[in-house]
């Protein structure tokens, strides 16, 4: 880019006749600042998520291993310990899914509004 | 007879259905163009029809029965793989438009090179992938017609392979979205008929108490079909020809081919290779050594939930999402599709643990969901619902091997063989000529190794492709998705390590055999909490020191951009045309 171009560009953006549609479609370092921003957001949401399952999920095997009572209590003649594997982690998985995509889906739509605006 | 006709139904409406359907989707755009009226239920069910493998519908209920409780978080971890899926891959690898994953390797980093090392690692998951399947083909149909093991395994691998090369099963989301729906017909109905039965399970001292699994009160008939050593866990006795030989507990005997027979109420011998367990030790989900050891659990999860999005034959179904945004809800749907169906063979390790102990004499556990209705209800019941769980099982082989086989017949044939010839034919009947080859060519590796390895679990196998894809191809998209830095270079490394860690690994645990316990053996038999921290820790280091840089900010921006702004290149550009 020659120096000429970058200062009309950089006139256009001070009287706000550039949109972030431009930079973007040019790829200009203000593009790519907008892109780094929706992949930061959607990157720092998708290890929110990962934290969120991996607290449950990572300390599960450990609890387990640590508490034998939950293997000597029974429910249904079934010891806890099992119906604690078998039950609630599913559900649990398309929980933070579901939250997840919803969150998700929120920032495309504040990008592409940002975009189109 | 009856679950022979079953088998034969399902194997023929798969192949018609496939031949009959390969009239429509003659090319990867027809799948593109298909895609706008598929909904993301449709979708989910066909990449959860796919997925369900003979791991999760003969396999999961065998380690069950043979190591316990702990086995269920193998189906945990099967599950979990698309959540790891959905939060880092889906929605930027849709948009990104990649079918497979050497066409994403060479795009997003600009090599070749890369491509073919990418086409080595799928050919490799896809056949470690592959041998379980077809061992699960030998043991079903051994058990419906008694026919020899690798009978089975070379009629599915035939079966398989003329499938592919006539073009069935490619893209046809319907299809295998009804196959889903059979699967969890297949295993749930039993399940339920089985536990509504006897009132919930029988036996429970042997399944929670301080019991080992003993024959029931009207004693116990063996089958062997080739003389068996097998372990005494506790004094017993068995009788071969009206001759009764008592034995100490502990002691190793052989017991011959033909008919055995076992007192009632009398200890059941274990086979080389399973470890007896009372019922308080088979029922911990964790704790112990060997199969249930925290470090265990701990790899295999690892393996599971990050190999998942390696899998060769998952990634080119999210194409038929119209777009990010439906890549994203339709995981989701998995997730949901794919808990339903993991709710079941749970039930049937526990029944099999006390109605058909004769698979521990002859190690063959496997055969838990194929033999249980027939134990529990000796009659026409017991022949229907076995019938239905082998006709479940067909279809669960059939369509996982031939989207695998599919995937590794488009490898050869697309990425390999051009290479080698140096030419890439634009001619279409040429290239179809070639995947054909490549398909019956695909086939024959994994064939012998099932032949071989009839006495490895089902769920072991598979462990093994999912610890490779996560040490290889997890870190590539991870990193490649969302860091600029990633040089192809550094991806090539960490694949690399991440392979041959993985791969030693293994080779080295079946090399020494019988699992000794302990944090070594563990490893061996799961190396993923080693091979994939390394794997990315090489990838980051060797890219970090690559002094060739390349701009990724295109690649980003296809790769994150929302779609319907007018900035993306059209997805049509960037698609490389597969063979079909």
């Amino acid at each position: 880019m020659s120096p000429g171009e970058r200062d009309r560009r950089a006139g256009e953006r001070r009287a706000g006749l550039r949109s972030p549609r431009q930079e973007l479609a040019e790829s200009t370092e203000h593009g790519e600042v907008y892109l780094r921003l929706l992949r930061r957001a959607q990157l720092q949401l998708s290890l929110l998520a990962l934290v969120a399952f991996g607290a449950v999920f990572g300390v599960l095997p450990v609890a387990l291993d640590l508490l034998p009572e939950l293997r000597h209590s029974t429910v249904i003649g079934v010891p806890v310990a099992i119906w604690i594997v078998i039950l609630p982690l599913s559900p649990l998985f398309i929980a933070i899914g579901w939250l997840y995509a919803r969150r998700a889906d929120a920032l495309d739509a504040a990008f592409r509004e940002l975009v189109e605006k | 007879m009856t679950a022979l006709l079953a088998v034969g139904a399902v194997t023929l409406g798969t192949l018609g259905l496939g031949a009959w359907g390969v009239r429509f989707v003659r090319t990867t755009s027809d799948l593109l163009v298909a895609s706008r009226s598929v909904t993301a239920w449709w979708n989910a069910a066909a990449i959860s029809g796919e997925y369900l493998s003979a791991a999760s519908f003969l396999g999961i209920a065998g380690l069950e029965m043979q190591v316990g409780v702990s086995a269920l978080w193998q189906a945990l971890g099967f599950t979990a793989g698309y959540l790891a899926l959905l939060l880092f891959v889906a929605a930027p690898l849709r948009r990104f438009g990649s079918y497979t994953i050497p066409d994403f390797a060479e795009a997003r980093l600009r090599s070749p090179a890369l491509r073919m090392l990418a086409a080595g690692v799928v050919l490799l998951i896809g056949g470690f992938y592959l041998v379980p399947q077809l061992k699960g083909a030998g043991l079903a149909l051994n058990v419906v017609s008694d026919a020899p093991y690798w009978v089975g395994v070379v009629i599915v691998g035939a079966i398989v392979a003329v499938n592919v090369a006539i073009g069935g099963m490619r893209g046809i989301t319907y299809v295998q979205a009804f196959q889903f729906w059979v699967k969890v017909f297949a295993i749930s109905v039993p399940a339920c008929l089985l536990v509504i039965h006897f009132g919930g399970l029988p036996g429970r001292a042997a399944l929670f108490g301080r019991q080992l699994p003993r024959a029931p009160a009207r004693g116990l008939v063996v089958k062997l079909t080739g003389s068996q050593r097998v372990e005494f866990p506790e004094a017993g006795s068995f009788s071969v020809g009206g001759r009764t030989v008592h034995v100490r507990a502990g002691a190793h005997v052989t017991l011959p081919a033909g008919h055995v027979s076992l007192p009632p109420g009398g200890i059941v011998p274990v086979a080389d290779g399973i470890t007896a367990e009372r019922g308080d030790q088979w029922s911990r989900p964790v704790g112990g050594s060997g199969d249930s050891s925290p470090l265990f659990v701990y790899s295999l999860l690892i393996a599971t939930f990050l190999g998942t999005m390696g899998l060769p034959h998952i990634l080119v179904r999210f194409y038929t999402n119209p777009d990010g945004h439906a890549a994203r809800h339709t995981t989701v749907r998995v997730l949901m599709l794919l808990g339903l169906f993991y709710a079941f063979p749970s039930v049937y390790g526990a029944l099999g643990r006390t109605l058909v102990p004769q698979l521990y004499v002859t190690g063959q556990t496997d055969d838990v969901v194929l033999r249980l209705p027939q134990a529990a209800w000796p009659g026409t019941v017991g022949t229907l619902l076995g019938a239905l769980t082998a006709a479940g099982a067909f279809a669960a082989f059939l369509s996982t091997s031939s989207g695998l086989l599919v995937s590794m017949a488009g490898t050869i044939s697309h990425d390999v063989w051009p290479r080698l010839r140096k030419d890439r034919p634009t001619n279409v009947s040429l290239r179809r000529a070639r995947f054909r080859v490549a398909a019956v060519v695909a086939v024959i590796l994994p064939v012998l190794l099932a032949l071989v390895a009839r006495s490895v679990d089902i769920s072991i196998l598979v462990g093994w492709a999912f610890a490779i894809a996560a040490s290889t191809f997890c870190p590539m998209f991870l990193l490649g998705i969302w860091w600029t830095g990633l040089s192809a270079r550094g991806a090539a490394a960490g694949m690399v390590c991440g392979m041959v860690l993985a791969t030693a690994a293994i080779f080295t645990g079946l090399a020494l055999g019988e699992p000794t316990g302990g944090a070594g053996a563990a490893l061996l038999a799961q190396p993923a909490v080693i091979s994939v921290p390394v794997a990315f820790l090489v990838m980051v280091i060797v890219s970090l020191r690559d002094p060739v840089r390349i701009d990724a900010s295109a690649e980003m921006l296809a790769l994150h951009a929302p779609e319907g702004l007018g900035l993306r290149v059209a997805e049509e550009e960037l698609a490389v045309p597969q063979t079909a």
